[in-house]
């Protein structure tokens, strides 16, 4: 069969050339805006997801994982009593205010579990040891802090809430969303350097299940335990957490909006050259009708022009969006394009490119064949 | 002879804004298998309508047309792509080539539409190249071609599939003479060898040196 719509849209390159660029630009801005906005929100969980933890047990309503209210620490011994708990550990998870060497001030986020080696926590150590943690004022930055505390490096001082704690190691990937450095230290050093909230007091439970137990049953009598606080499974945790910020903060609705901005520029612009070549193809689309084509095989012609379009302008805008994976990340953000996603925008970008076919499929249903007499 | 095309007592009325405006009047027209028809008549006389309604691409408002043996029916529209598909093919004054498809694609898209496709399609399509004398002309875009050989790929393409009846509208106004005296003898030739029913509209005298049959239409009435 002679592919009469790919040889018309591939002889005009032009015209080609701008529609494909049309779609890769949509395309691009919505894996770019949601890649960026899924890099944020997986800093938003990513502490959660890391851990180790089944089961997270926090103050009633916590709204996410860096806005911890403390309780009773020993909260935990209820939880270890529990049938089906193989481990349970407080961690304080705690805003701080760290003094730089020029004398700025700037937020950290505390992570102290009471033990470094029940949770990975910190779970990628790129100096250091934590053990050495326990030995005293010392603290781990992570690397990630560079951008907001400056540059540093392991044995030199910084002062958290007026105290001078040594910087003892290193960490990668811990972040938060709001991008506030994060900084892991003893549990008992964090509760002294907070005496004022956190004495006697912790922000998390994290619990272990034993193999085999059911997670669900172990929650449900965990709550009944302690029903002054919240028992959440990690997924659970994870999910609220990135929830939190983006119904507050307005980022879900601004990437709705991105979206929805770069749809409709891809259809407008597929639409318009599309409807342009078709009314230039007018006579040609006559012939096919008066040799015997119907209006199948027409619709045809443009939906195949349409989907050709459609997966190449896709992978126009995907090449760029990945490599902009490297430079992004060392600005500090992530982007994040699973592919899930990728499948998604594909099959978005046929069905939008198909949805802006209609417009000429409405005008080639109308042709009259007898154009094809006209001089 | 057998009659591959036959126009009884056909009626055309358009609507220009309030009124109704008949085109033609009463017109009846046969072609047999091999004969050449002329058409010819002033501009506004009804030639194109004709030819329109007899190519199945317009209905008539009245009258019966007959196509190789198989009544048009106006109130059967959804027919007439089957018909002009299985019984008709066109040339066109402009050609009508498309202009992304090697001479050869042109010929072979038409068998495609046509239900003939693959490897039977290209032979075929080659064959008819090979008849209008363009075999060493077949991979090249219409944009390379001259007008005279445009014209030979559209008659090739109007030949796909062997349709009883070929209509050309004015063939050979956009030729020099001698170009349009050989696309000419080349119609003589293939109605004849082919056995297909021509019918010719053209306002050129030179398609009477090859018509069976010349006939005036003016007024939407045959007038000879």
């Amino acid at each position: 069969m002679v592919d009469l719509a790919t040889k018309t849209i591939l002889h005009d390159k032009l015209r080609f050339g701008i529609t494909v660029a049309g779609v890769a630009f949509a395309v691009a801005l919505v894996l770019f805006q949601v890649g960026l906005f899924l890099g944020l929100l997986d800093n938003a969980s990513v502490t959660i997801e890391h851990a180790g933890a089944d089961l997270w047990i926090m103050s009633k309503n916590t709204p996410n994982v860096d806005f911890a209210q403390p309780f009773p620490e020993t909260r935990v011994e209820r939880v270890r009593s529990v049938p089906g708990v193989e481990n349970a550990g407080n961690l304080i998870v705690s805003f701080m205010v760290l003094s730089l060497p020029s004398g700025a001030q700037e937020g950290a986020l505390v992570y102290a579990p009471e033990d470094f080696h029940a949770w990975s926590l910190p779970w990628k150590v790129t100096a250091g040891d934590v053990d050495d943690l326990r030995r005293g004022p010392y603290f781990f930055l992570d690397e990630s802090s560079v951008k907001r505390f400056g540059a540093f490096d392991v044995g030199q001082y910084r002062e958290v809430v007026g105290h001078r704690l040594k910087i003892l190691g290193s960490t990668r990937d811990a972040k938060s969303f709001t991008t506030t450095p994060i900084l892991f230290m003893d549990y008992a050093l964090a509760q002294s350097l907070n005496p004022g909230t956190l004495r006697g007091g912790t922000t998390y439970i994290l619990v272990k299940v034993a193999p085999g137990a059911d997670v669900e049953a172990v929650r449900r009598e965990i709550q009944a335990r302690l029903p002054h606080n919240d028992v959440l499974t990690t997924a659970e945790w994870a999910a609220q957490s990135r929830s939190y910020w983006v119904k507050s903060t307005g980022l879900g609705l601004n990437m709705v909006l991105t979206i929805f901005l770069g749809v409709l520029v891809g259809i407008v612009v597929v639409a318009q050259t599309l409807y342009t070549s078709t009314m230039e193809h007018l006579k040609e689309f006559g012939t096919v009708k008066a040799i015997g084509g119907s209006n199948a095989d027409i619709y045809g012609i443009l939906g195949k022009q349409a989907a050709i379009s459609a997966v190449v302008g896709f992978v126009a805008g995907v090449v760029p969006s990945m490599l902009a994976r490297g430079p992004i990340a060392k600005s500090g953000l992530q982007l994040i394009v699973p592919l899930p996603l990728l499948g998604i925008v594909l099959v978005g970008t046929i069905a939008f490119c198909l949805l802006a076919a209609l417009l000429s499929f409405r005008k080639v249903a109308a042709i009259d064949p007898g154009l094809v007499f006209r001089g | 002879m057998e009659t591959v095309l036959e126009a009884t007592d056909v009626t055309k009325d358009f609507k220009e804004g309030r009124e109704t405006v008949r085109v033609l009047r009463g017109v009846s027209l046969s072609i047999a298998a091999g004969e050449i028809v002329a058409l010819e008549g002033p501009s506004g006389s009804g030639k194109t309508t004709l030819l329109s309604i007899m190519g199945c691409i317009l209905t008539p408002t009245s009258g019966r047309i007959v196509v190789d043996g198989e009544e048009v029916r106006g109130d059967r529209p959804g027919r007439l792509p089957a018909i002009r598909k299985k019984s008709i093919g066109f040339v066109f004054q402009q050609y009508n080539l498309f202009p992304a498809l090697t001479a050869l694609e042109n010929v072979e898209y038409a068998l495609n539409i046509k239900g003939v496709r693959g490897r039977p399609a290209r032979v075929e399509a080659e064959a008819m190249l090979d008849t209008v004398g363009l075999a060493d002309r077949k991979k090249f875009l219409p944009r390379d071609l001259s007008g005279g050989q445009k014209q030979r790929v559209a008659i090739a393409r109007a030949l796909a599939a062997r349709p009883a009846v070929l209509l050309a509208d004015e063939p050979t106004a956009n030729l020099d003479s001698t170009v349009g005296g050989q696309i000419l003898e080349l119609f003589r030739v293939l109605a004849k060898r082919e056995r297909r029913g021509l019918l010719v509209v053209t306002h050129d005298p030179k398609v009477r040196t090859v018509a069976d049959r010349v006939v005036l239409i003016r007024d939407g009435l045959i007038a000879a």
